[in-house]
């Protein structure tokens, strides 16, 4: 039985904010990520949400992402994390992301539309926000 | 005299338009502090959204070059967090653009491995440029790599023009070699 104890880590100049409520099936990602070390950062979390979603029961996930940044790296173990829960999704379980950018950030928009393209099973939802 | 002293060395900098400089050991710290600086700094220039968000982000790939790849270190090579490596920066201005110019030293047994990675990209289009990333993001990590294979090509992606590099040999010590990256805005 893994455990629904929420994980939460605050936000660091370099690093954004975690904030995954496991038992309200809700996984949070918000501010910049350029940790010196991204496989590092982002493994045990994935590792963890894997373990969850192994024992999930098919109750719908909500996964808000508002990254304002994040490097190359980051990005890398950003489609991880995507392409495992596209898997869950493809196994049953629903999942809605809401990709939060700001309206003139080409870069991260063409990176939600990459998603779009490789995790058909994710229910994608683009909100564009005014940065005024 | 003191402040003199000083002057003459920031007027240098001033005449060639540069808007930031540091030169010296690169740590996580040390690249949080230049991110609020430069961002702060870029304001004040007067910098378009999107021009301000592809100048950050080259600084943030090029400084995780520096720490991950410079062969200078403080640290143990072997201590995979909280590294401390040399390098150079700087941000400045030309004409209606910005540069964006970076040096480390490598160890030369590496310069045709990165030239090998640089090259193919220096006759790329955007579009060609745009589909190699998303290729990359999509391939398994290169062993040698500790970012995720993708900093030169987001570099390129950032950019106006070709990524310019050169490569000077330390002519006192040619096991070590000067490698500068340049990136126009």
């Amino acid at each position: 039985m893994e455990s629904l104890e929420p994980l939460f880590i605050a936000a660091s100049p370099t690093s954004p904010e975690i904030d995954f409520r496991f038992d309200q099936h809700t996984l949070s990602i918000k501010g910049e990520s350029y940790p010196e070390n991204a496989a590092a950062f982002y493994g045990p979390l994935i590792e963890r949400v894997r373990g969850w979603l192994a024992g999930c029961e098919d109750a719908a996930i909500t996964v808000n992402v508002s990254l304002a940044y994040f490097n190359s790296s980051s990005t890398k173990m950003l489609f991880t994390f995507f392409e495992t829960l596209n898997a869950a999704a493809l196994a049953g379980t629903p999942v809605r992301l809401n990709w939060y950018h700001d309206e003139d950030d080409d870069t991260i928009l063409e990176f939600g539309q990459e998603l779009q393209d490789d995790f058909g099973a994710l229910e994608f939802h683009d909100h564009a926000v005014s940065s005024h | 005299m003191l402040y003199q002293e000083f002057n003459d060395f920031w007027d240098v900098a001033r005449k060639r338009h540069i808007i930031f400089f540091y030169v010296g050991y690169f740590s996580q710290h040390v690249v949080a502090a230049i991110s609020e600086t430069i961002k702060a700094r870029l304001d004040t220039a007067g910098a378009a959204g999107p021009t301000r968000r592809r100048i950050f982000s080259s600084f943030v790939e090029m400084s995780q070059n520096i720490m991950h790849y410079s062969s200078d270190s403080l640290t143990p090579p072997e201590q995979g967090q909280r590294q401390m490596r040399r390098g150079s920066f700087c941000i400045g201005m030309k004409d209606d653009s910005f540069f964006l110019l970076c040096a480390n030293p490598v160890d030369s047994l590496n310069v045709e491995r990165i030239r090998s990675r640089l090259e193919p990209l220096h006759t790329m289009t955007m579009e060609q440029i745009k589909s190699a990333y998303k290729k990359a993001l999509r391939e398994e990590t290169p062993a040698d790599s500790k970012g995720a294979g993708l900093g030169f090509l987001t570099m390129a992606r950032d950019a106006s023009e070709p990524l310019e590099f050169e490569f000077v040999q330390e002519a006192h010590n040619p096991g070590s070699t000067m490698f500068c990256i340049k990136a126009i805005i």
